[in-house]
C-alpha cells in the first residue's frame, strides 16, 4: 500500500462524504465509518484507479444512499399494535427495577435470584399438595383426612402417596425447562390450581385451629351440661337430702349450680357439692315417705337403683344421670 | 429487465446468505456475490448493506490482523441474523415459486 493509493482513497471518501452532505451528520459518519478500510481492500485486489473499479464518488454515494433505509430488504409485514405486548413493555421495566431493589434488601443481586433458589422447595410443596388433592379425591371416608394424604385413614398409604407426589413433582420440576409450550402451560395451570387448593386448605386448617381454641368443652358433648340440680332418691323412692356425689377416686362430682331460686322467687346460696341444692324443686315427691310403696313402675329412668334393692342411697358415679324431665 | 432493480429488493438476503457458511470482510463478501453470479452488484451496495445489517443487530464484527494490509473487519451472522436469513429466505422462496408458476401458466418459461 503506497501513499498515493492512500491519498486516492482519502480523496475518494472525502468526495463521497461531500455528496452525502445533506444527510444528518451522525448518519453520514455511521455510513462512512469503515469506508476507508473497505476501499483499501478493494484497491489491494487489482490495478487501476479507484474510480474505474467502483465508479465515481457521486455514483458511489448515490448507491450508498440507496441502501440507507435502515430496514430489512423486504418490507417488514405491518406490525399490528398488540395491546398485550405494549402493556408488557410498560410493566417489565418497573418489575425489573423492583426486582433489583428488593434483591438488595434480601442480600441478592435480584429478588428473582433468591426466588430461583426457592424453586426446589416449591417442587416439594407442590408434590405434597398434589398428593393431598389425590387423597381427597380417592378417599371415600366421612372422616376428614387431616394434614397427610390419607386414604381410608391409613398412615402407610399417606406416606407412600406423599413420597410419590414429592418425587414426581421434583422430577417434573427438573424437566419443566425443556418442556414445549403446551405441556408447560398445562403444568403451570395445574400448579396454579394447586396453589388455590392450598390457600383454601390453609384457611380451613387455620379456622379449625382458632375455633378449637375458643370451644368450651362442657357446652359441647357433655350430656350433663343442662343439669342444674341433682336429686337423689333412695330405694324406697324417698328424696335424699344432703347427698354428696363422689367418683371412683373420691373426687367430688360437681353438677349444676350451687344456688336455689325457688318458686316464690327467693334466692339462696347452697353449699357446693351437697345435693339437692333446691329440695323444693324435686321432680317427684311422696305424700308420705314412710309408708310409700316402691316407686314401681318408675317413670322413665329416674330411679336407676329401683330395680335392685340396695342400701346405697346414691351411686357415686357420673354415669348415673338423673335427668329432670321438664 | 434491469437486474439491479431486482437486486435492491434481495440484497439483504443475498448478503446474509453469503455469510451463512463463513465469516467474511467487506470486499470478500462482494467477491462471493459476484462469483455466485450476481455480477451487477455494486461495491457501495454491499458495503452499505453490511453497515446497515450490522446496525440492525443482525451481524457481529471482529477485527483480524492482516499481513499485507490494514486490519480487516470481519462480519459474522449472529443468531438474530440467522433467524432473519431463514425468515427472509422463506419469503423469497415463496415469492420465487409464485413467479415461476405465473411464468409457466403464461407459457413464457
Amino acid at each position: 500500500m503506497n501513499s498515493t493509493a492512500q491519498d486516492e482513497i482519502t480523496a475518494y471518501v472525502f468526495a463521497v462524504r461531500a455528496a452525502l452532505g445533506d444527510l444528518p451528520e451522525a448518519q453520514r459518519d455511521e455510513l462512512l465509518e469503515d469506508l476507508t478500510e473497505h476501499l483499501t481492500e478493494v484497491m489491494a485486489d487489482g490495478e487501476g484507479p479507484l474510480t474505474d473499479r467502483v465508479g465515481s464518488p457521486e455514483a458511489y454515494a448515490a448507491e450508498l444512499r440507496g441502501t440507507a433505509p435502515f430496514v430489512g430488504g423486504f418490507p417488514d409485514p405491518p406490525t399490528r399494535p398488540n395491546p398485550l405486548i405494549e402493556l408488557r413493555d410498560q410493566v417489565l421495566p418497573v418489575l425489573r427495577t423492583a426486582d433489583v431493589k428488593v434483591g438488595g434488601v434480601l442480600g441478592y443481586e435480584r429478588a428473582s435470584d433468591f426466588g430461583r433458589l426457592l424453586r426446589p422447595a416449591w417442587w416439594v410443596l407442590r408434590g405434597y399438595l398434589a398428593a393431598m388433592v389425590v387423597a381427597e379425591i380417592l378417599d371415600g371416608g366421612d372422616q376428614p383426612i387431616g394434614l397427610l394424604p390419607r386414604i381410608g385413614g391409613s398412615d402407610g398409604v399417606a406416606l407412600i402417596l406423599l413420597a410419590a407426589g414429592i418425587l414426581g413433582s421434583i422430577w417434573l420440576g427438573r424437566r419443566s425447562f425443556r418442556l414445549s409450550t403446551w405441556p408447560k402451560a398445562v403444568l403451570y395451570g395445574t400448579s396454579f390450581v394447586l396453589v388455590i387448593v392450598a390457600l383454601t386448605g390453609f384457611t380451613q386448617a387455620d379456622g379449625y385451629t382458632r375455633d378449637s381454641y375458643y370451644s368450651n368443652v362442657t357446652s359441647y358433648d357433655n350430656p350433663y351440661s343442662q343439669v342444674e340440680d341433682v336429686f337423689v332418691y333412695d330405694a324406697q323412692g324417698r328424696l335424699v337430702t344432703g347427698a354428696r356425689l363422689l367418683d371412683q377416686n373420691g373426687q367430688p362430682i360437681h353438677l349444676g349450680n350451687a344456688y336455689c331460686y325457688d318458686d316464690e322467687g327467693t334466692y339462696a346460696d347452697a353449699p357446693e357439692g351437697v345435693y339437692p341444692y333446691c329440695a323444693s324443686k324435686a321432680p317427684f315427691r311422696m305424700p308420705d315417705a314412710s309408708d310409700a310403696p316402691l316407686p314401681s313402675p318408675a317413670p322413665s329412668g329416674i330411679s336407676p337403683s329401683a330395680a335392685e334393692p340396695s342400701d346405697a342411697p346414691a351411686t357415686p358415679s357420673p354415669s348415673v344421670s338423673p335427668s329432670p324431665s321438664k | 429487465m434491469d437486474t439491479t432493480q431486482l437486486l435492491k429488493g434481495v440484497l439483504d438476503l443475498a448478503v446474509l446468505a453469503a455469510l451463512r457458511d463463513e465469516d467474511g470482510y467487506g470486499y470478500d463478501i462482494l467477491r462471493r456475490l459476484r462469483t455466485a453470479g450476481l455480477g451487477d452488484v455494486g461495491d457501495a451496495s454491499v458495503y452499505g448493506t453490511l453497515r446497515r445489517l450490522y446496525n440492525g443487530g443482525l451481524l457481529t464484527t471482529y477485527v483480524v490482523p492482516s499481513d499485507e494490509g490494514p486490519h480487516r473487519k470481519y462480519y459474522s451472522l449472529n443468531p438474530a441474523g440467522r433467524a432473519e436469513l431463514q425468515r427472509s429466505g422463506k419469503v423469497w422462496q415463496g415469492f420465487a415459486s409464485t413467479m415461476d408458476d405465473l411464468l409457466r401458466e403464461r407459457g413464457t418459461a
